[in-house]
């Protein structure tokens, strides 16, 4: 491979996905450097959020290869590459308990043990997307959508990964708090967003907007 | 003590007469459940007329070796019955689900005959067949409700648990929530039988030594080590099932298989 390859934060070649005959992902690549910000667009059901759920082996692409990192996935390697990312699903579902007890949840995890010390940052990134610390003690099944995606939010960042994933993950965000995450991953140079969105706002924090059709083989034609 | 007082056949089929009330019920309320009553009824009068004469067979033999074969076909049955009463395609589940049970039923029934009961001959018939049954009938009911709540709890929670994994979560780590969620649920009723038993019912293995002409006390003391013997076969044989079943459910990618689920 090239030396490129090094610079290359994620990278997906020919990627093919069909699920009860149509297809999901008809051929799709996509390099995604080191610092990107690069939020993918395209009407819904284009298979946006598909092509996140590749990269973290939530799903298995028919065929294809998804590099993370300068290492191609494998069924073997696939749990230490999820700890190179973070994701925020479309509406998050953080499971069950008080909102501290599930912000807590990911760092009892082994393969997240020695980031403990980053929980020290809560209260000052809870402060930048206006949660206040009340919250804390309350049920997150409780909180309303936009709290929780700030809460889902609020989990990826402190696990402090190289990349992030965030599907749709300002949707309920209104305008002053999606400047404020837009804000943040602007800041955060070294780090990696792969993101899907629709609305204008967070289009404009993006560095690079891919259009689902140009990275893979259109309707109609099989590859 | 007394010797029991026997039923004779032409008594029982009277007693059938007892039937008239719920089915007059039934009609005067337009339930419908005649036929699954009608069909009920006969299956249980089948089912335990063959029980007991194959019983009557065991028991006069006393075979060691036959009594094992015949609690072995009991766990056998036991474990088909569970794959068909979860909602789960559990065909490659059944050898693992038989683990589970034989494990749960003749741990704890070992325990029983052998330090509490101590019984001199080994696997009397007598004691060891109703035993096994009984604590066989409750390991059962545990593994249908743990199994069906284990995995309907990951396929409905997907989201939770694919966003564990996306949060580094070892396999093991991402489904502890819903394994002590699966077994709470399983030994809740046997928790709750245990805390009520003799306030609201006569337990049925007390009632039987007490008719059988056995002293209320000897009863009490046969229904605590069933009870303990029980509630520990639940604990075993739910953990088991669930961890045995897991290595065949999840692809590498810690993803639950999707055949695992039946069509709903």
């Amino acid at each position: 491979m090239t030396s490129s390859d090094f610079q290359t934060a994620v990278q997906l070649n020919r990627l093919h996905l069909s699920f009860t005959g149509q297809h999901v992902l008809n051929d799709l690549s996509l390099s995604i450097f080191h610092g990107d910000k690069v939020t993918l667009t395209g009407p819904s059901g284009s298979g946006k959020s598909t092509v996140l759920r590749c990269i973290l082996g939530l799903v298995m692409p028919d065929s294809g290869t998804i590099t993370i990192l300068g290492e191609t996935v494998t069924r073997h390697n696939i749990w230490r590459k999820r700890r190179h990312i973070a994701y925020v699903a479309q509406e998050p579902d953080l499971g069950t308990g008080s909102v501290k007890e599930v912000i807590e949840t990911p760092f009892s995890y082994r393969a997240n043990a020695g980031l403990r010390d980053n929980l020290s940052r809560l209260p000052e990134i809870m402060e930048r997307f206006n949660l206040p610390q009340p919250l804390l003690d309350k049920q997150i099944t409780r909180l309303s959508g936009g709290e929780k995606q700030r809460t889902a939010l609020v989990i990826a960042i402190l696990l402090d990964r190289p990349i992030v994933l965030l599907d749709e993950a300002s949707s309920a965000l209104d305008t002053k708090n999606k400047q404020a995450v837009a804000d943040y991953f602007r800041q955060a140079e070294n780090t990696t967003v792969l993101s899907v969105a629709h609305d204008t706002e967070w289009l404009g924090f993006a560095t690079r907007i891919v259009d689902m059709k140009e990275i893979q083989k259109t309707e109609g034609k099989t590859g | 003590m007394n010797q029991i007082i026997d039923i004779s056949l032409l008594s029982l089929a009277g007693g059938y007469l007892l039937l008239i009330f719920p089915v007059a019920i039934m009609l005067y309320l337009r339930v419908g459940m005649l036929k699954e009553t009608a069909v009920a009824v006969l299956r249980m009068t089948v089912q335990l007329l063959f029980v007991g004469l194959y019983l009557q067979v065991v028991f006069k033999l006393n075979n060691p070796f036959l009594n094992l074969a015949w609690v072995a076909a009991m766990i056998l049955v036991a474990d088909l019955s569970i794959l068909k009463g979860c909602r789960l395609k559990l065909k490659r589940f059944l050898l693992p689900m038989f683990i589970a049970l034989v494990v749960g039923t003749l741990l704890p029934m070992v325990f029983f005959a052998g330090i509490i009961l101590r019984l001199p001959g080994w696997f009397e018939a007598q004691y060891v067949i109703p035993l096994a049954g009984m604590i066989l009938g409750n390991c059962l009911r545990a593994d249908i409700i743990g199994l069906n709540n284990f995995y309907q709890s990951i396929h409905t929670n997907e989201k939770a648990y694919h966003q564990s994994l996306a949060y580094g979560a070892a396999l093991t780590e991402a489904l502890n929530p819903f394994f002590r969620d699966a077994l709470r649920s399983a030994l809740a009723p046997t928790i709750a039988s245990m805390a009520t038993i003799g306030l609201v019912s006569l337990p049925g293995m007390m009632t039987g030594v007490i008719l059988a002409g056995a002293d209320p006390f000897t009863a009490i003391k046969y229904q605590i080590a069933i009870m303990i013997a029980i509630f520990s076969g639940t604990a075993i044989t739910v953990f088991l099932a669930i961890r045995l079943t897991v290595a065949n459910s999840f692809n590498a990618f810690g993803i639950l298989h999707s055949d695992i689920l039946r069509d709903q």
